[in-house]
């Protein structure tokens, strides 16, 4: 394969977002460098306002409806593309919010912590608009790299290395069954670009590599039997690294999934939605079953992001446009709740020293705006109306009942309940439970915006979710013809 | 203001909760002011549709439908027909007499009453919601305030079993422990009613989205739905099924009542009224505004399952009812007894008996809700609700005493009291229908009388224990207000029925007609009603 690189002005437009981040990563990185008067603070503000930017010209291309691909197509700019990068440039400014606090106690490398957020957020971008499996390798390990080097950032800390090396070695580990399987699906079909693999007939390499390709993909968003590094990374990690870890990392990897399976994998549907079914059947029963054993706020979230990717997984079961219109939504209600969720807790943690459940006693009495702050994200989450996330699960339900995936629906159903039981677990510690000491804990500036963009989103989404729904059904309209109700279900048990 | 009363009752309550938001915890006057004054407004417009429904037009009134998301068809679609209404208006009296019975709350009342506020607009909005999606969400939304409520501001109970004496441990003590699994605690009690609830809800909600999907719409609009939804005969009888067991769990139908009683005894006052008063009500009005309209025919096929099922209701919550020795576990048994006589009333399909479920669910939570508000003011005065420990009572507390005996007559069915007219209505309605169940019934009313006087004379007569000298009566007319309003509520329409009675005939002839498949205009009952 020859390439060329003719590109224009204007074909380079579409990289806008990139280029500018790309450019702004520099200038943190030398301002750190050079000016020795500047606080990590300035530093934090000036990411973040790199990071608006960015966002500006996201939402820019999106009402102009700026669209294309380039490089030969292993980059596609798309309003998908678009609406994934916005959450991911959404997360990692609220991310940023809550690490001013977090990072004074870091003693050394305050200023590179926010280059490598921001760094891995370019990469996770990259990742939303990768449109074939080199550059799928390419962009998930750039992103990746930055949460290595996150999650050991607490150097001194035992945890945090403990958590950086698993995370590492299993990290690597998804590297390389990727590499394989890309090998694999290369030998197949003979070339790596999603659109141009239609069609192909199925054979084992094929299905073997995709399997691989899935199970590195599994691994970033955390689906069971993939999730095994997720409750100690969780809980070692710097706890906006957490924050930053549940959510970007998993919007960018199904943005692949999605493109991955219902463009190149279209004609396989009832196969791959066999494998969905089953990955979220066991990924929603496992994490919410476990989560009620946890002594550790950050991992029961970890549980509870195992049994949500669970719920995600729901809409790529049904294979639809609205299955994907459901995830993209339930993203943005997720986004919301969770980075809120963490930001209450690092709050807490910074006067309790510490992330067990029990620190949450009496959280009412100690600070009423962050006990209900945290009861409202908890029900969200555990999808309570009137909430975003109530109207994510029925969104998914919605999908799925129209593909008529009863097991799955069912079992999701008993889910809600059997969730609801830890939510309400931590909900009582806050407000029924005594506190040992009532002296009142006070969250920051920068940590109560966190706060109150994620209170604004969860009840926002919840009482008016029909723009944000229409947004989402716009943004993947290519998907429209994909099958609709189609033989897959017969493949179910029971449906 | 007309067309929007319907918006007024619903969001009063919630903005009342916003504006408390903002209203600094320290000014308790303030707090409670705010919360009787939205409470208020949601009150005076229900009362209003209550009077101003038009009975000659029946359906839906007061519509309001705006679009909520065209791409999952669901609309905020709100209307009242002669069911909805008179219940709307019931969980305003409610909400507003449970404010001021719980005025002397003195832990973090701001949040009690946001808790209390959401708690009764999630409930006045299943009452008149008109899309499917709207009923579920605003049913669910009630359920979550309930364990804040009871886990907080609730109070444990010694429990059933420890309040016998273990020697006279006889058989209804083990079925006591079975049922309650041995514990008392309020966090048991929180959690078990909302995981109980939840459960029946995710099962209702199976049959909402099988509604969705099967009936090929993909549309939540009731009144599309009841029009246009055709479903094949097993897909419909799974479907009834669905619903009806999801929503009579909170109802609560025998056996999955175990939760109500519980829940009851642990919490305060004021939201056992809401809980008895509505909450329970929105278990029967789902069915009936689910399964009597979407799915007529199962209706018709199915319904004897819940006359069976009702005369368990009866007898046991009758019979503990009798023995048990907590106040608040007898009103709390008594209400799962009573809620038997509305599933019979529904089951037995005909005009009368459905009018008169309808308007004893109306009654009912007047009624019932006295006594948890008195039960309440007992316990506060006391800090027990051990029957018999307590005694004498009447001495200190004359006017407690004289409206417990008249809330006490109406929860029996005291001729000149609005249940009086319910439960004969109930009783006539299904004797050509069920005569088994209503001889049950009847006997049902007498085992009240006989629980209702035992816990009258508990309380109230009988040598007055020296360490309760210090209860004082409801002497201020905040603590006298909400006791009288609910009294004269009962009275008045026990009296008066005629505008109650043809608000509720307006809608359930035209239903009943449409279930036994009769036509229109044939006023008797003539058809097979039995399976």
């Amino acid at each position: 394969m020859i390439f060329q690189l003719d590109l224009s002005v204007a074909d380079l437009l579409l990289l806008l977002p990139e280029i500018f981040l790309t450019l702004w990563l520099c200038l943190l990185l030398s301002l750190d460098f050079s000016l020795k008067r500047m606080t990590h603070q300035q530093l934090a503000y000036l990411s973040i306002a790199g990071l608006a930017v960015t966002g500006l010209i996201l939402l820019g291309f999106d009402q102009a409806g700026t669209t294309g691909a380039l490089f030969k197509n292993m980059f596609v700019l798309d309003r998908m593309g678009i609406f994934f990068k916005l959450i991911i440039v959404g997360a990692t400014a609220l991310v940023l919010f809550m690490s001013i606090d977090y990072v004074k106690d870091f003693r050394f490398f305050r200023g590179e912590y926010y280059v490598m957020v921001v760094m891995s957020a370019l990469g996770m971008m990259f990742m939303a608009s990768s449109n074939d499996l080199l550059s799928v390798f390419v962009t998930l390990e750039f992103s990746t790299f930055g949460f290595y080097v996150l999650v050991a950032y607490l150097r001194d800390d035992q945890r945090s290395s403990e958590a950086g090396l698993k995370f590492f070695i299993l990290g690597v580990f998804a590297a390389g069954l990727l590499a394989y399987g890309i090998s694999l699906v290369y030998g197949e079909t003979g070339t790596l670009i999603f659109s141009e693999m239609t069609g192909t007939p199925g054979s084992y390499g094929l299905a073997i590599g995709y399997i691989l390709i899935f199970a590195a993909l599994g691994f970033k968003i955390g689906a069971v039997p993939f999730h095994a590094w997720i409750p100690d990374t969780y809980q070692g990690a710097p706890t906006p690294v957490t924050a930053f870890l549940s959510i970007a990392p998993k919007a960018a990897a199904l943005a692949i999934l999605i493109r991955m399976f219902y463009v190149s994998l279209a004609s396989f549907k009832p196969m791959w939605v066999l494998l969905f079914v089953v990955a979220s059947i066991f990924s929603m029963t496992y994490g919410n079953i476990v989560a009620i054993a946890q002594k550790n706020i950050k991992r029961l979230l970890a549980y509870s992001g195992i049994a949500q990717i669970g719920n995600i997984m729901i809409g790529l079961a049904a294979g639809t446009k609205q299955g994907s219109d459901a995830i993209m939504f339930f993203l943005l209600t997720y986004l919301f709740a969770n980075l809120g969720a963490f930001a209450v807790i690092i709050a807490v943690s910074r006067v309790m020293k510490s992330d067990e459940i029990e620190d949450y006693n009496g959280l009412n009495r100690r600070s009423p705006f962050l006990a209900a702050s945290m009861l409202l994200f908890l029900l969200s989450l555990a999808g309570v109306p009137p909430l975003a996330g109530f109207i994510g699960k029925i969104y998914l339900f919605i999908a799925a009942i129209k593909e008529e995936l009863y097991t799955l629906l069912i079992v999701g159903l008993i889910n809600i309940v059997i969730s609801m039981y830890y939510y309400l677990i931590v909900v009582k510690k806050m407000y029924i439970n005594e506190p040992t000491d009532s002296s009142p804990i006070l969250a920051s500036m920068p940590i109560k915006v966190a706060v109150y963009v994620g209170i604004a989103g969860t009840v926002l989404l919840g009482v008016y979710p029909g723009p944000f729904i229409d947004w989402a059904v716009s943004a993947s309209l290519m998907f429209s013809n994909i099958a609709g109700p189609t033989a897959a279900a017969s493949l179910l048990p029971g449906g | 203001m007309g067309e929007y009363s319907l918006l007024i009752i619903l969001f009063a309550p919630f903005l009342g909760a916003i504006a408390l938001m903002f209203v600094p915890r320290e000014e308790a006057l303030l707090v409670r002011m705010t919360a009787a004054i939205s409470a208020g407004i949601s009150l005076m417009a229900s009362f209003y549709i209550f009077l101003a429904y038009d009975t000659a037009k029946g359906g839906f009134q007061f519509v309001q439908r705006y679009a909520w998301s065209e791409e999952l068809g669901i609309a905020f679609y709100l209307g009242v027909d002669g069911i909805g209404g008179p219940l709307v208006f019931a969980s305003a009296i409610l909400l507003f007499a449970g404010i001021f019975v719980s005025w002397h709350i003195k832990d973090r009342t701001k949040e009690f009453y946001m808790f209390l506020l959401i708690l009764a607009a999630a409930t006045i909005g299943v009452f008149m919601s008109l899309d499917l999606f709207f009923l579920y969400f605003f049913y669910e939304m009630s359920v979550l305030p309930m364990y804040l409520l009871l886990g907080v501001w609730g109070s444990h109970t010694k429990g059933y079993l420890s309040m016998t004496n273990p020697e006279e441990r006889k058989l209804r003590d083990s079925i006591g422990f079975i049922f309650n699994f041995g514990s008392n605690s309020k966090e048991y009690a929180a959690m078990k009613l909302t995981l109980f609830l939840s459960a029946g809800a995710v099962v209702a909600l199976m049959g909402i989205l099988l509604i969705y999907h099967l009936s090929g719409l993909h549309t939540f609009d009731i009144v599309v739905l009841r029009e246009q939804a055709h479903f094949s005969d097993n897909v419909a009888t799974l479907i009834w099924f669905l619903i009806f067991f999801g929503f009579a769990s909170i109802a609560p139908i025998w056996p999955l009542h175990s939760w109500s009683p519980v829940g009851h005894a642990a919490a305060p006052a004021a939201t056992s009224m809401l809980h008895a008063g509505v909450l329970m009500k929105l278990g029967h009005f789902s069915i009936i505004r689910v399964a009597f309209e979407i799915l007529p025919d199962s209706t018709r096929e199915w319904m004897w399952v819940a006359a069976v099922l009702c005369v368990f209701s009866i007898i046991y919550g009758g019979l503990v009812s009798y023995f048990a020795k907590d106040t608040k576990y007898v009103i709390g048994y008594s209400s799962s007894s009573h809620m038997g006589y509305i599933f019979l009333g529904m089951a037995a399909l005909s005009y009368i008996s459905l009018s008169g479920a309808v308007i004893y669910m109306f009654a009912h939570a007047l009624a019932t809700s006295m006594l948890f508000a008195m039960a309440g003011w007992v316990y506060d005065q006391t800090h027990s609700r051990d029957i018999p420990s307590l005694g004498g009572l009447v001495e200190k507390m004359p006017f407690i005493a004289g409206a417990f005996i008249v809330a006490c007559m109406a929860s029996i069915g005291m001729p000149g009291t609005i249940n009086f007219i319910a439960e004969v209505m109930i009783i006539v309605g299904s004797w050509d229908a069920y005569p088994f169940q209503v001889v049950v019934a009847v006997l049902g009313i007498v085992l009240t009388l006989a629980y209702m006087f035992k816990m009258m004379r508990g309380l109230f007569y009988g040598r007055l224990d020296p360490e309760y000298a210090h209860a004082t009566d409801a002497r201020h007319w905040v603590d006298r207000m909400p006791l009288l309003l609910l009294i004269v509520c009962s009275i008045t329409l026990g009296i008066f029925p005629g505008h109650f009675y043809e608000v509720v005939r307006s809608t359930v002839e035209p239903m009943v007609d449409r279930i036994n498949q009769v036509a229109p205009l044939i006023t008797q009952n003539t058809q097979g009603l039995l399976p």
